[in-house]
């Protein structure tokens, strides 16, 4: 590259530098000019003065943990980019990094991943990196806004392979672009960012997104009908074929066979542009949204002739017509002696809306007949996530297709084309992704613009902050949907919630929004699931209005507690109140905006809700809100374990075991998600609350399966059981929950000879136990029991303390390993198709599975099955929720033991 | 018209557009020969159509044109005042009171879909040169042999489209239809254009261009073909797709592109969802009726564009030269088949006529300069 440089023009290379000058001053003005720096690979003459990228890189970066779409980070260790420039609109995708956080370095961990045999697995030619995919729109008339986007974030000097971070120098970058607008364009991207334009043939690029995202998005795919979104699972294997019918200007109707196989089978002409076209002729709207928007107003009987004007009123029940059946669009402006300015815009805009969408999924459907598709799936941007527009081409399929075929909508509908120019880069890294490597996160933008960008990029969390304040004074022209807050939480400022109906800020309620889709190439699905396919992690389902406003409601009042808990633990500075306030700002947005439209985010459940306050708080540098009340609790249970310990050792192993049980089962009840126990909190101390907890056991509990599992631990008539191999103990809360109910137990199971392994949260959740926590947890504990010392240094636990490990297994080798690993999760629940792939190869050789805590069995994985046998314990701390699930009521106990599902 | 001639049938097709009559003119000496005991009367049929908002001037005609001739009497014996004819289309429900009140008629309604194919098999079987293909201003006539007619799919554009698959005698269904049909054109054309009539949009559109309004494939890849998937430059890629980003007002463009533009992009799509329908059930000949088509030829132009390039060639569009009678017609044959039913020996009127349908009493009236709406079907009827 840098040879054909030098045989540049001198001239020419004059020109460029005034143009990298002048770019500067554009783009950045406090950026400087620099001689190029040496330390890199790129030969270049000195003369030429060059960007300080790494410079530009430092500069302002302040750790951030979530780059969103709507407040770009310049801190973003970006790969590359790809365009689909279409004549509204462009898209933009790019590809950042994540900072590798999982530390090889460190040795216990080094001794967990050797114990558990985890090798790098890895069978590519090229590293996989974990990232993140960006979406963001910008208006194709402000092209030089999404210009100088890519330009703050240096994206078009990357090189095009995500695992490097090499720049590139200016003028040899090429940039993937389909979508008419590549050929347009292509000169102004080189003059404005010196990088060349690769056009990617379109409906290649259109077909190698859908495939993409329907394998790798869970949900993605989803039907509505009649305003209801209801999200479907599609079956990667079973995908194809399928029909795509993309809607921009034309429509083109594609049937897709396979990667990269694919035919464009028909098209019509009467698509989004006769829409906009026709619509701006008669309505003089100024912009496509705004002639969608009149639509909602609309009643297109005024101008559409309907059966029933044909008929004085009546079906024409004989072929099936209904008397509100458009017989003939427009047909109302033949007869009447109108002229076109008595007719109202509204009805002008429904009819054509109705005209072309009704169109379009007849000729759609009589496509998908001539195939013998069952599946029809719409894009482009005439849909744009508009609820009329998706529901009037769903009744046309179902009409048509007597109910036989269904017209389903993507999430990411507006991205195919960008995704599948992205997908067009050689060596892409995404090729072989697979759902459960994929994560979306919803930033705290989200509930304001859903994908789209307003307003420059920020850089900083103050910023962030202040994007947050400023918007809450705008609160006048902005209605609040539903309150979502009790007005007792106004302490913190207010939670006045941004709605959807205001001019600057309105979320159009059936609007997609589109996360940052993390790519964790870590993640597995768990290997002892017994049917990965139909698994639903979820036990209540939120699709069910009344289940998801008790939810909503429930977040919302936890959220002043939240905060509290959360500005406490920094300190109560100013700057953790001003977080904390636009923290509750925040999630509160997320909660009304899902209140308003609960699809929003997409498919909807509790873990998913929950796993939101997480990022949310994160994302507010709110690293660990409990830190503090999980150390104190911490350090108390610990005081009081060596007596419980010895209460147990005193007794018979039949006795002991319910006691066990009974302790995980009373222990349980620590728990900071739950506002029953919060309350209890403020009543006693720690081991008062759990000796009364552990007084009021009494069995039988509300699901008691305890005999079985005693019979399996402990056999029957006189017959001795095998011992289970390795047991995989999920743990929920820190303090007594773990060290006074899930050690003892653990305890249990390592004196039979069974390895344990112990597995908790990857990040804080509330006060959940991490995995970073345990290792010291279980030493303090191994302080006072030999049992749990040895089994932890033969885990590879206490090699901090060891002054030669390898000595001192060999001495204890009767003991089993107690093993600490990651679930691969932040949040309180757990979705067992997304965990740590240490926790993956710990459970190769695992047969009995314990879940405990109502997150993790109860909220999630209540009714999952395992293909080993699986005990799952909670107290059940929420009047609703044992109603529900268990027919009973708050402090309710669930002991349930499985076998191993066939 | 000569006031000889003695009208003494009549059925009405009433649209939400238009008012189709088909009447029966005899040509004067009611009887020349007698056949099964039936007197035959030689005559014509004749048509005529109204605008539906302008159902006084229709209502005016009959008064004096048709019932003057003669004293109607249904053939149950009622009363004289009570006279029945065969309506059909939408319009004979809704105004149904409205006759009766100013005529004295009563509707003795009849299906609308059976009523359209019925006057097409009539059309097909009886009348020879009815159907003919249109490809590049070249009118060909069809020859249809009578064993060979069905199945086929018909099409009828009227303010809406209907398609019918036709497979016998009175033997059909409806399959599909579109609410994109004349009245979309004439409803978005008089907004478009200001212009009052069909007939004055259509006569616009011949003037027009739609390259002006409509964005073509070219448009889009830079004036090149997309050939890789088969779309020439000059496809359409969205019609009326450069209204978008010319920033252009209604003002600026000529109500002759508009109406052009217009007209492409009805009949391109009843062309193709035409086609789609006969694909799906293996049909190879669509014949396409009602007023929208009117015989004019850009638009049979269009229609048989669309369904060529759809098919590649395979499916043939056909249009009727009596398209825009099709529903009338069929009223009109429907007192045929109710005779059987209701044939009573004794009861002989002169009023009482019956068409017979067999070709040899049917002549038509070959034409040489164009299709002309009131064109007449010269025939015999029986009178029994």
């Amino acid at each position: 590259m840098a040879g054909q440089e030098d045989e540049h023009d001198p001239i020419l290379d004059d020109k460029k530098e005034a143009e990298a000058k002048s770019e500067v001053c554009v783009g950045g003005g406090e950026r400087d000019m620099a001689p190029s720096t040496s330390g890199t690979s790129i030969h270049r003459s000195g003369s030429r003065p060059q960007l300080d990228l790494s410079k530009a890189e430092i500069q302002g970066n302040l750790e951030e943990r979530d780059p969103t779409i709507l407040l770009p980070n310049q801190s973003d260790d970006i790969s590359h980019l790809a365009l689909d420039i279409g004549g509204s609109l462009i898209k933009l995708l790019y590809f950042s990094r994540h900072e590798d956080y999982s530390n090889d370095g460190d040795k216990r961990k080094r001794t967990i991943k050797e114990r558990l045999g985890i090798t790098n697995g890895n069978l590519r030619s090229y590293p996989v990196l974990g990232g993140r995919l960006h979406f963001v729109k910008f208006e194709t008339h402000k092209i030089n806004e999404c210009l100088d986007f890519i330009h703050s974030k240096q994206l078009h000097r990357r090189d095009p392979y995500p695992w490097s971070s090499k720049t590139l120098p200016l003028g040899t970058g090429v940039i993937k672009v389909t979508g008419g607008g590549a050929y347009k364009f292509a000169d102004l991207f080189k003059e404005r960012l010196g990088v060349s334009i690769e056009k990617e043939d379109e409906m290649h690029c259109l077909v190698s997104g859908a495939n993409f995202l329907l394998k790798a998005i869970r949900h993605e795919a989803f039907t509505h009908m009649e305003g209801e979104k209801e999200f479907v699972q599609i079956d990667p294997n079973d995908l194809y074929p399928y029909l795509l019918v993309n809607v921009g200007s034309g429509v083109s109707i594609i049937k897709v066979d396979g990667e990269g196989k694919f035919e464009r089978v028909s098209g019509t002409n009467v698509g989004g542009g006769t829409y906009w076209g026709l619509g701006r002729l008669l309505t003089k709207c100024k912009s496509f949204d705004e002639l969608l928007e009149l639509s909602q107003k609309g009643d297109n009987s005024a101008i559409d002739m309907l059966v029933g004007d044909i008929y004085g009123g009546m079906d024409y029940s004989k072929i099936g017509l209904s008397a509100s059946t458009i017989a003939s669009s427009f047909g109302k402006a033949i007869s009447e002696n109108k002229e076109l300015d008595d007719y109202r815009p509204e009805d002008i805009s429904l009819s054509l809306l109705r005209m072309i969408s009704y169109n379009i999924g007849q000729i759609s459907y009589l496509n998908a007949l001539r195939f013998g598709l069952k599946r029809i799936f719409f894009g482009g941007f005439f849909i744009r996530g508009h609820a009329y527009t998706m529901d009037t081409i769903s009744f046309a399929v179902h009409f048509w297709s007597k109910g036989e075929m269904q017209a389903m909508f993507l999430r990411h509908e507006g991205f195919l084309g960008a995704l599948g120019a992205f997908m067009s880069y050689e060596k892409h890294g995404l090729d072989d992704l697979m759902s459960h490597q994929l994560v979306e996160r919803f930033p705290m933008g989200a509930p304001y613009t859903g994908g789209n960008i307003h307003g420059p990029p920020l850089g900083d969390l103050n910023e962030k902050i202040s994007w947050m304040e400023k918007f809450v004074r705008r609160g006048t022209e902005i209605t609040a949907p539903v309150p979502m807050t009790p007005s007792k939480t106004t302490g913190l400022g207010g939670f006045e919630v941004p709605s959807s109906r205001g001019s600057a800020l309105r979320s159009d309620a059936s609007a997609l929004n589109v996360g940052v889709l993390h790519f964790v190439p870590t993640l597995e699905v768990f290997p002892l699931l017994a049917d990965p396919k139909t698994y639903e992690p979820n036990t209540i389902d939120l699709s069910d209005q009344g289940e998801r406003e008790y939810w909503l409601k429930v977040l919302s009042e936890h959220l002043p507690d939240l905060v509290d808990t959360a500005v406490a633990s920094e300190g109560g500075t100013e700057d953790a109140k001003r977080r904390g306030d636009a923290f509750a700002r925040a999630f509160s947005a997320h909660l009304a905006r899902l209140m308003e439209e609960p699809a929003a985010y997409g498919k909807l459940g509790l873990a998913n809700l929950l796993e939101l306050r997480e990022e949310c708080l994160r994302e507010f540098q709110f690293v660990d809100a409990y830190r503090s009340i999980k150390q104190r609790e911490n350090e108390a249970s610990l005081a009081v374990l060596p007596d419980l310990l010895e209460e147990l050792d005193s007794m018979s192993e039949e006795a002991r075991l319910l006691t066990l049980i009974e302790g995980v089962l009373a222990a349980n009840i620590f728990d900071w998600g739950s506002r029953a126990c919060v309350d209890l909190y403020h009543k006693g101390t720690i081991i008062e609350i759990y000796r009364m907890s552990r007084n009021k056991m009494q069995r039988p509990w509300r699901v008691d399966d305890f005999d079985a599992f005693k019979e399996r631990m402990l056999g029957s008539g006189g017959k001795q059981p095998h011992r289970h191999k390795r047991a995989l103990l999920f743990v929920d809360n820190s303090g007594a929950d773990v060290i006074l109910g899930m050690l003892p137990l653990a305890r249990e199971f390592l004196r039979r000879g069974t390895e344990v392994v112990l597995v908790a949260n990857s990040l804080p959740a509330l006060n959940d136990v991490t995995a970073m926590e345990l290792p010291d947890i279980v030493a303090g504990a191994a302080k006072h029991c030999d049992i749990l010392r040895r089994a932890a240094e033969m885990g590879g636990l206490l090699v901090d303390a060891m002054v030669n490990p390898g000595d001192g297994s060999k001495k204890d080798s009767t003991s089993a390993p107690l093993m600490v690993v990651e679930n691969g999760c932040g949040s309180p629940c757990i979705d067992l198709r997304q965990v740590s792939s240490e926790l993956a190869a710990a459970a190769k050789d695992a047969d009995l599975v314990v879940l405990e805590g109502m997150g993790r069995a109860l909220h999630t994985n209540f009714n999952a099955q395992f293909k080993c046998e699986a005990l799952k314990l909670a107290m059940v701390k929420n009047q609703r929720l044992a109603e529900k699930l268990i027919k009973g009521n708050i402090y309710d106990c669930v002991c349930r033991y499985e076998p191993p599902s066939l | 018209m000569d006031s000889t001639q003695k009208i003494s049938h009549l059925a009405l097709d009433i649209g939400g557009t238009l008012i189709k009559l088909v009447y029966f003119s005899a040509n004067g000496d009611y009887s020349e020969e007698s056949r099964n005991g039936c007197s035959v009367v030689h005559g014509k049929l004749c048509f005529a159509k109204f605008e539906t908002r302008k159902i006084d001037d229709c209502l005016e005609f009959i008064r004096f044109n048709i019932l003057h001739h003669s004293g109607v009497q249904h053939p149950n014996g009622e009363a004289l005042d009570k006279l029945y004819v065969k309506a059909t289309g939408g319009g004979a429900f809704k105004f149904a009171d409205l006759f009766k009140e100013k005529l004295g008629i009563l509707f003795d309604k009849e299906d609308e879909m059976h009523s359209l194919v019925g006057g097409v098999n009539f059309l097909l079987k009886t009348v020879p040169r009815e159907a003919f293909t249109y490809l590049d201003g070249q009118k060909e006539f069809v020859k249809i042999d009578h064993n060979d007619l069905y199945p086929y799919l018909l099409v009828n554009i009227g303010s809406g489209v209907s398609m019918i698959k036709v497979d016998g005698d009175g033997k059909y269904e409806r399959i599909s239809g579109t609410s994109l049909g004349g009245g979309t054109f004439l409803g978005l054309g008089k907004l478009l254009t200001k212009c009052k009539s069909f007939d004055e949009l259509l006569e616009l559109s011949h003037h027009g261009n739609n390259r002006v309004i409509d964005m073509l494939v070219g448009d889009i890849y830079g004036g090149t073909d997309y050939s890789k998937i088969g779309l020439s430059s000059t496809a359409i890629a969205s019609s009326f797709g450069k209204a978008i980003s010319d920033g252009k007002e209604l003002e600026d463009y000529q109500p002759e592109d508009v109406a052009r533009s217009l007209l492409r992009m009805i009949s391109n799509n009843i062309g193709q969802i035409a086609y789609l329908n006969a694909l799906r059930f293996g049909l190879k000949r669509i014949f396409f009726g009602g007023f929208f088509i009117r015989g004019l030829e850009y638009t049979m132009d269009t229609i048989s564009v669309a369904v060529h390039f759809w098919s590649r060639g395979e499916a043939k569009a056909m249009f009727l030269r009596h398209e825009g009678f099709l529903g009338a017609l069929g009223a009109f044959t429907s007192y045929n088949n109710q005779s059987h039913n209701d044939l009573k020996p004794h009861h002989h009127t002169v009023q009482r006529a019956i068409l017979n349908c067999s070709g040899d009493n049917l002549r038509h009236i070959p034409v040489t300069s164009n299709l002309n709406d009131s064109e007449t079907i010269e025939c015999s009827i029986n009178l029994v």
